[in-house]
C-alpha cells in the first residue's frame, strides 16, 4: 500500500514535478516564520514576563530638553565601530607582514609567521582576549581599549595573513620572473609588480573582514570594554528586560552586518566590472 | 610560454640554502628586544613574582585525607569542555545534514528555512547569538521540562549515566541550554559544508539517477550523499577544531568548561598571568594536536581528492 504511493511519487519526482508557485513557499515561509516568533512569545507570557517595549526606546536615544542624546545601546555600538575602525588597519598590516614573512627566505621570519598563525588558530579568540586584557596589557602598560584592540587585530590578521597568501600567489610566475630579469631587487618586485596587481584582487574579502570584525568584537565584552553586547548585559542586569534588549540588540547588529553585506557586494561587483573593462 | 601548467600560477619561492639574511638579523633582534624588554617590565616595574606550583596544583592535588591523587578544576574543566562539544557536536551534526540537503532542495520552502537559518546565525555576533538562544531555550523550553527533576528521579544506575554524559543533574538546564546554543551555532557551518559537498557532485550524478527513474530522495539518498560524504569529511573534521574554540563562548553562560574554570583561578590564586597562559596552552594542545592528527588522517585517506 504505502509502497505503491511511493512508487507514483518517484515517477513524478523524476520527471521534474510541476513547480509550486513560489508565492506558496513565501507564504508558508512568512507563516512558519510568524508562527515561531509568536510561540516565542505566548512561552513568555506563560512565564508572566512582563513585556516593556515601551521602556526601549529610552535604550536607543532621548530627547531631553530639546536636546538629543544617544541611549546606551547606541553608544555602545559606536565603540563597537571605533574598535573595528582601529582594528580593521591593523589587522591588514598584520597580516601583510606574516604573508610577507612565510614566503621570505629568512628562516627566523618564517618561524615567526607560522609560530603566530599556529597560536592564533588553535586558540579560541576569548582565551586569546583574556590572555591580551589579563597578562600582555599589564605587561606593556596597556589600556584595557587598546588591549581589545590589539587582541582583535592579531586575531582577524591570521584570516587577513590568508587572504594577502592567496593573493600574492594569484600574481603569475612570469611577472616574478620578468622583474628578476631587469634585476628588480625582492622588496621592489614586492612594491611595484606583485602588490599593485593582488591588492585589487584581496580587497573584496579584505572588506569583507569588516563584518567578521564587528561579529568579533561582541566577544570583547567578556572584559571591561564598553561595546554594544557590553552595553547589553549592563541594561540587562539593570532593567531586568533580557528579552526585549537582547532582542533589539541582536536587530541593531543585524542591520549593521546586512548593510555592510550589501554594502560589499556592490563594491566587490564594481571592481570585476572595471577590471573587466 | 613553455612552463608546467600545475605552477604556473605559483610564484617562485627563492632557493632556500641556508644562509643569515638581513632579515633573519631584523626579525631576531626584534624579537630579542620584544622579550627584553616583556622581562624587564614583569621583573623591574610590575615586580611580579611568577609561581606557577600554585597554578599546576589545579591540575592535580594529593588529597591526605584519601591519600590519593585527585584531579582538579582545571581537568574538570577540559572534562567538562569534551562533554558539551561532543553534545554540541551530536546536535548540529544532525542539523546541518538535515538543513544541508534542505539547502539544494527543488523545494523553495525548505531552501527559504535553511538559508534564513543560516544567515540569521551568520549576521548575529556569537556573543548576542548565545545570549539569544540561551535565553529562549532555557527559558521557553527547558524550563517546563524540569530536567533536573526527571533526572534525580530517575534510578541509581541512570543517575550515574547521567553524571557521565550530562555532569551534575542540579546544572543540567544551564547545559543542556547552552549545549543546544552551541549547536545551533556550529550547525549553520555544517549546513554549509554539507551544501558545499552536495554541490561539488556533478550533475551528470543527479541526471544519471534521474535517467535510472529514481525520485529525488533516492539519488541523493544512494548516489549523492555517500560521494558527498568523502568531500565533506576533512572540512567536518576542521569544524571540530572550531568548535572546541566557539566552545569558550559557553564560558560566558556560567558553564563550568575550561575558560570558566580558568576565570575562578585567577580570582581565588590572584595568579593572573600564569593562569590564563596555562589555560591558553591546554587548548593549545588540544586545537593543535587535533590539526595534526586530522591532517595525517586526511593525507593517508589520499592527498587532493578531498578538497
Amino acid at each position: 500500500m504505502a509502497s505503491t504511493v511511493e512508487s507514483t511519487t518517484a515517477v513524478t519526482g523524476a520527471t521534474s514535478a510541476p513547480k509550486r508557485a513560489p508565492w506558496i513557499d513565501l507564504a508558508q515561509f512568512v507563516v512558519l516564520v510568524v508562527g515561531l516568533f509568536y510561540l516565542a512569545m505566548t512561552g513568555a507570557n506563560a512565564l508572566n514576563y512582563n513585556w516593556q517595549w515601551y521602556r526601549m526606546p529610552k535604550l536607543l536615544y532621548r530627547v531631553i530638553d530639546g536636546e538629543f542624546v544617544w541611549g546606551p545601546l547606541m553608544e555602545g555600538l559606536f565603540v563597537t565601530f571605533e574598535i573595528t575602525a582601529w582594528s580593521l588597519p591593523l589587522a591588514a598590516a598584520i597580516g601583510l607582514t606574516t604573508a610577507l614573512l612565510r614566503r621570505s627566505n629568512s628562516f627566523a621570519g618564517r618561524a615567526l609567521a607560522t609560530g603566530y598563525l599556529q597560536l592564533i588558530r588553535n586558540t579560541p579568540i576569548l582565551v586569546q582576549v583574556y590572555i591580551f586584557y589579563f597578562v600582555f596589557a599589564p605587561m606593556f602598560g596597556l589600556g584595557g581599549f587598546w588591549a581589545c584592540v590589539l587582541a582583535l587585530s592579531f586575531h582577524e590578521g591570521s584570516f587577513a595573513a590568508e587572504i594577502f597568501r592567496a593573493g600574492i600567489e594569484s600574481v603569475h610566475k612570469g611577472q616574478w620572473e620578468a622583474s628578476d630579469s631587469l634585476g628588480i631587487k625582492r622588496a621592489d618586485t614586492y612594491r611595484y609588480v606583485v602588490l599593485p596587481q593582488a591588492i585589487p584582487l584581496m580587497l573584496p574579502p579584505l572588506t569583507s573582514q569588516i563584518v567578521t570584525l564587528i561579529k568579533h568584537s561582541s566577544i570583547l565584552s567578556a572584559v571591561a570594554v564598553f561595546d554594544l553586547t557590553t552595553m547589553a548585559l549592563d541594561q540587562v542586569a539593570e532593567t531586568f528586560m533580557a528579552f526585549e534588549i537582547w532582542l533589539t540588540t541582536g536587530a541593531i547588529y543585524l542591520v549593521v552586518t546586512v548593510t555592510l553585506s550589501v554594502l560589499i557586494n556592490l563594491f566587490e561587483n564594481r571592481i570585476r566590472r572595471r577590471s573587466q573593462r | 610560454m613553455s612552463m608546467p601548467a600545475s605552477d604556473g600560477m605559483a610564484p617562485p619561492v627563492r632557493k632556500r640554502v641556508f644562509k643569515i639574511t638581513v632579515l633573519d638579523v631584523v626579525v631576531i633582534g626584534a624579537v630579542a628586544v620584544l622579550i627584553g624588554y616583556l622581562i624587564y617590565r614583569v621583573n623591574t616595574e610590575l615586580v611580579y613574582h611568577w609561581d606557577w606550583s600554585r597554578v599546576f596544583e589545579y591540575f592535580v592535588y594529593y588529597d591526605e585525607e584519601t591519600q590519593s591523587w585527585r584531579k582538579n578544576l582545571l581537568i574538570e574543566g577540559l572534562i567538562i569542555l569534551v562533554r558539551i562539544c561532543v553534545w554540541a557536536a551530536i546536535f548540529g551534526l544532525v542539523l546541518g545534514l538535515v538543513m544541508g540537503v534542505c539547502r539544494v532542495s527543488d523545494v523553495l520552502l525548505l531552501r527559504l528555512v535553511s538559508r534564513g537559518y543560516v544567515e540569521f546565525v551568520r549576521n548575529i555576533p556569537p556573543v548576542p547569538f548565545f545570549f539569544i538562544m540561551f535565553f529562549f531555550v532555557g527559558n521557553q523550553l527547558l524550563k517546563p521540562l524540569d530536567l533536573t527533576a526527571l533526572a534525580q528521579g530517575a534510578s541509581p544506575f541512570w543517575q550515574d549515566v547521567f553524571l557521565v554524559i550530562f555532569g551534575e543533574t542540579n546544572l543540567l538546564r544551564n547545559f543542556a541550554a547552552a549545549a543546544i546554543a552551541l549547536a545551533l551555532y556550529e550547525g549553520a557551518y555544517i549546513t554549509e559544508i554539507v551544501r558545499a559537498g552536495i554541490q561539488s557532485i556533478e550533475r551528470g550524478q543527479w541526471e544519471a539517477g534521474q535517467s535510472l527513474g529514481l525520485s529525488r530522495y533516492q539519488q541523493l539518498r544512494n548516489i549523492i550523499l555517500p560521494q558527498a560524504v568523502q568531500r565533506i569529511a576533512p572540512p567536518l573534521a576542521n569544524q571540530s577544531i572550531q568548535l572546541i574554540k566557539d566552545s569558550a563562548l559557553v564560558s560566558l553562560l556560567s558553564v563550568q568548561e575550561l575558560t570558566f574554570m580558568g576565570n575562578e583561578i585567577q580570582a581565588t590564586t590572584t595568579r593572573v598571568f600564569e593562569t590564563w597562559l596555562t589555560v591558553g596552552a591546554m587548548y593549545f594542545v588540544v586545537c593543535y594536536g587535533l590539526a595534526r592528527l586530522f591532517a595525517r588522517m586526511e593525507r593517508r585517506m589520499g592527498r587532493g581528492r578531498a578538497t
